[in-house]
């Protein structure tokens, strides 16, 4: 679920944060930006200090981004993968949008019960000589405990609000959004333990080596060295030791329509 | 993996139950799953590879920059001697190896350790080409206070900047130029092993100048033992440089820690070298003057004399300065005076109007050694409709930068009387004149290198300026010509000169003349002295296996 299309990319971040769209052609974005999204992005503190104590208005700027790399010379910003905006933007949304509840929009005349599920979206970074990171989006049913993995793809298709929609009522979780958690982190400490284990080996043999090297380096110095070994013992482990880093991207809770999702792994 | 450490999450689900029942900073669906969908773009999907290129296709690397970055993480684990010849582009492989290991959210706390003549440098190409937000430091600024910083390794390493940083634990460290670590006494090399750090790249041109354990020692910072401890280092290998090439397990094990790579096996071979001698003739008038200073001093020249001939050779403002001043200080040299006082425009002055004007508007760099000179020629050349703009190494840095921009944006000719070594980069020019030639090769080696380097993407023209009959004369024919200098490479001829322990080439071609009876003799001296180096030239040559690091 990596993005696809840049330049829809921002169109949907710049609508969902109520810009308007002033210009969109042939991948040539100008917005006018909100109060909220100018402080965000535009690193103009000093200005927005001014305006609040001079009590006036502020004026957010317009912000015109190229994801045309035909058009790179054209006035604007040049958006690529690497482009500090775009890295900006990123950091913006891994940083505000990490806490959500939410309910399937439904329009119905009937009743319709909508069922509690605990999202989580992990990445699992395994750290050694080299980095690998996984990422993975599960959901847990907090009444019967089932769970489903690529949980956000199976989301895709359904539209959410944040109020509940009319002729639908929620049931009550059975289990705690905390219980359902160490749930979810269990199952994934199981599927780290299986995973293939070269790169930690790798990674273990070759601390083993340098530390091997580290001592004979002191065999031939004075007492007054061990610092400096010590140190140099400590970087070795910092920089070989191999580690799993489970780490949430964001999470929530979701109320779905009973039946809605495909039940088709593991449950409990 | 039960030898692995698990380390979990352990505030998300008390946040998140925390917002859910105040209701607060809940977000809506759409950013939701963008946020999950930013996390998949820019995580790192394989251990290998790397991810930095994508995120910088605003920059053409070459094939030897992306294998040498490559080779430093996958294969040195971030620790590693950067060696390739200058001008191949140590700072993008260093650049590419540093975003790298930024994008994999492996290195955060940064410390850059550069000459203080190439910070601004840094700063900018870190900034342009690899979006590092880089802070150069300045006073009363903390060292805690920004990630990224970088600063002189002479400012870095005196008190209290020392204690501070010695107190932080860095993910990535990076030493410029850093030969001036090869001695394992000093403060600097002290200083560079105690930095508490993970990743660790030392940039060097020259990993070995004379002695076998410089390249210990460097080696030691990296990776304490990799070549042993000092005295098996010395008991195996001794310290004779040439075993470097012969010792081919020591070779091995240096390719290990080391990436080198040369022009004769990189694509920067595609630009051209055009080298062209252009001798000029004096005016009677200049060599009335020139034969009146020769003979107005004692028989056996002096420092003096070869001074203020070399300065004629100039420019009469060059010369006359020198004989200003030692008029000061009680010599009777008027009549001298007078008679360069009386000299019309210099041979040389008119000769790169001349050049300048054959060249069209094409952007031109002369180098002059002398001062006076380069004031007159910045006249003169204004006499002749010609813009140009001053650079001598002594400009603080911001004038620096300044007077390249303007040479860049504004004037045809840019005169600078410092190579500064480690100076600005000019690869926008391709036109060179070498108004006088410095009696050290390595200085007009380092002149060529501002712009025959990575980047540039045209032929390069140098242009030699020789006064026919001049001492000028004996340099250019007995010297330069003769070790084929111009063509060949500062690589090898830096090897050599430390090979024959010549440290000063200045100061043996100086007493080559003032040592000297006669002109004759001087003449045999200089023969002599080029003579050896084209032999080690020629038996290097024949060793082939030139480049001792990894390739």
């Amino acid at each position: 679920m990596a993005i696809a299309n840049l330049h829809l990319f921002l169109h949907s971040f710049f609508t969902a944060h109520q810009c308007p769209v002033i210009h969109n052609e042939g991948g040539v974005l100008t917005v006018q930006l909100t109060e909220e999204l100018d402080k965000a992005l535009m690193n103009r503190p000093f200005y927005w200090h001014y305006v609040k104590s001079t009590g006036q208005k502020g004026k957010p700027m317009e912000l015109t981004l190229i994801t045309n790399p035909e058009k790179r010379e054209e006035k604007g910003e040049w958006i690529h993968f690497g482009s500090p905006r775009l890295q900006q933007i990123i950091r913006y949304l891994k940083t505000t949008e990490k806490y959500t509840m939410l309910f399937q929009r439904i329009k119905t005349r009937q009743n319709t019960e909508l069922h509690p599920w605990l999202v989580t979206n992990i990445k699992v970074s395994y750290i050694g000589k080299q980095k690998r990171d996984e990422l993975f989006s599960i959901g847990l049913n907090l009444v019967n405990g089932s769970m489903l993995t690529e949980f956000m793809k199976q989301l895709e298709p359904l539209s959410f609000q944040s109020s509940i929609s009319n002729f639908c009522y929620t049931i009550a979780p059975l289990i705690r959004l905390k219980s359902g958690y160490l749930r979810i982190e269990s199952v994934l400490k199981q599927y780290i333990e299986n995973q293939e284990q070269e790169w930690a080996n790798a990674s273990h043999q070759a601390l083993d080596d340098e530390l091997q090297m580290l001592k004979h380096f002191y065999t031939d110095k004075p007492e007054e060295e061990s610092n400096q070994m010590k140190q140099e013992e400590e970087e070795i482990r910092k920089r070989f030791t191999p580690k799993v880093r489970i780490e949430v991207i964001n999470g929530g809770l979701i109320y779905i329509k009973k039946q809605q999702l495909q039940q088709k792994t593991n449950s409990g | 993996m039960s030898n692995v450490l698990i380390q979990c999450d352990s505030t998300f689900i008390d946040q998140l139950e925390g917002h859910i029942n105040s209701g607060n900073k809940l977000s809506k669906w759409e950013l939701f799953s963008m946020a999950y969908e930013a996390e998949a773009t820019t995580m790192s999907n394989n251990f290998d590879g790397l991810l930095s290129l994508k995120y910088l296709p605003h920059v053409d690397f070459l094939p030897h920059q992306i294998e040498s970055a490559t080779q430093a993480i996958e294969e040195m684990n971030g620790r590693a001697i950067l060696a390739d010849e200058v001008g191949l582009g140590k700072t993008i492989e260093a650049g590419l190896i540093l975003k790298e290991y930024m994008i994999r959210g492996l290195a955060k706390k940064i410390l850059l350790l550069v000459p203080a003549s190439l910070v601004n440098q840094w700063v900018q190409e870190l900034h342009e080409k690899f979006y590092i937000p880089v802070v150069a430091h300045r006073k009363n600024y903390a060292w805690e206070q920004h990630d990224i910083m970088i600063s002189s390794l002479d400012t870095a390493k005196r008190s209290p900047h020392r204690e501070a940083i010695l107190d932080i634990d860095y993910d990535f460290v990076l030493i410029d130029e850093a030969h001036k670590l090869k001695n394992h006494t000093t403060k600097n090399y002290a200083f560079v092993r105690s930095l508490k750090k993970k990743y660790c790249l030392l940039l060097t041109a020259t990993p070995v100048q004379n002695n076998l354990l410089e390249i210990f020692n460097l080696v030691s910072i990296l990776k304490p033992g990799h070549l042993g401890n000092h005295a098996s280092f010395i008991e195996q290998f001794g310290k004779d440089r040439k075993k470097l090439n012969q010792d081919a397990f020591l070779k091995q094990l240096i390719q290990k820690v080391m990436v080198r790579n040369t022009r004769q096996n990189t694509s920067l071979n595609n630009t051209k070298r055009n080298i062209e001698t252009i001798w000029i003739k004096f005016s009677q008038e200049e060599i009335d003057a020139y034969n009146e200073i020769d003979s107005m001093f004692p028989s056996n020249a002096t420092f003096s004399k070869l001074t203020l001939l070399r300065e004629l050779c100039s420019s009469r403002e060059a010369c006359a300065l020198s004989l200003q001043k030692m008029m000061n200080n009680g010599a009777n040299l008027s009549s001298v005076m007078e008679i360069i006082g009386a000299l019309p425009h210099h041979a040389k002055a008119q000769k790169t109007v001349e050049l300048l004007q054959q060249i069209g508007d094409k952007k031109v760099i002369i180098f002059t050694e002398y001062r006076g000179t380069q004031l007159y020629l910045q006249w003169y050349l204004q006499q002749h409709g010609i813009s140009s703009v001053p650079f001598r190494g002594g400009f603080k840095r911001g004038k620096k930068d300044w007077m390249r921009q303007l040479f860049k944006d504004h004037a045809q000719v840019l005169i600078a009387t410092e190579a500064g070594g480690e100076g600005i980069n000019l690869q926008f020019c391709n036109y060179m004149i070498n108004y006088d030639l410095p009696w050290n090769p390595m200085r007009l080696e380092q002149r060529i290198g501002r712009i025959h380097r990575y980047g540039q993407e045209n032929d390069v023209h140098i242009y030699n300026f020789a006064i026919e009959g001049t001492i000028e004369e004996h340099i250019m024919k007995l010297l330069y010509e003769k070790i084929h200098l111009f063509e060949n490479v500062i690589g090898h001829l830096d090897a050599i000169l430390a090979e024959l322990q010549i440290d000063d080439f200045e100061q043996e071609v100086k007493s080559i003349f003032t040592e000297s009876t006669s002109a004759g003799e001087a003449k045999i001296k200089l023969d002599n002295l080029s003579s050896i180096i084209e032999q080690t030239q020629l038996a290097n040559q024949k060793e082939k296996e030139q480049h001792y690091g990894n390739s």
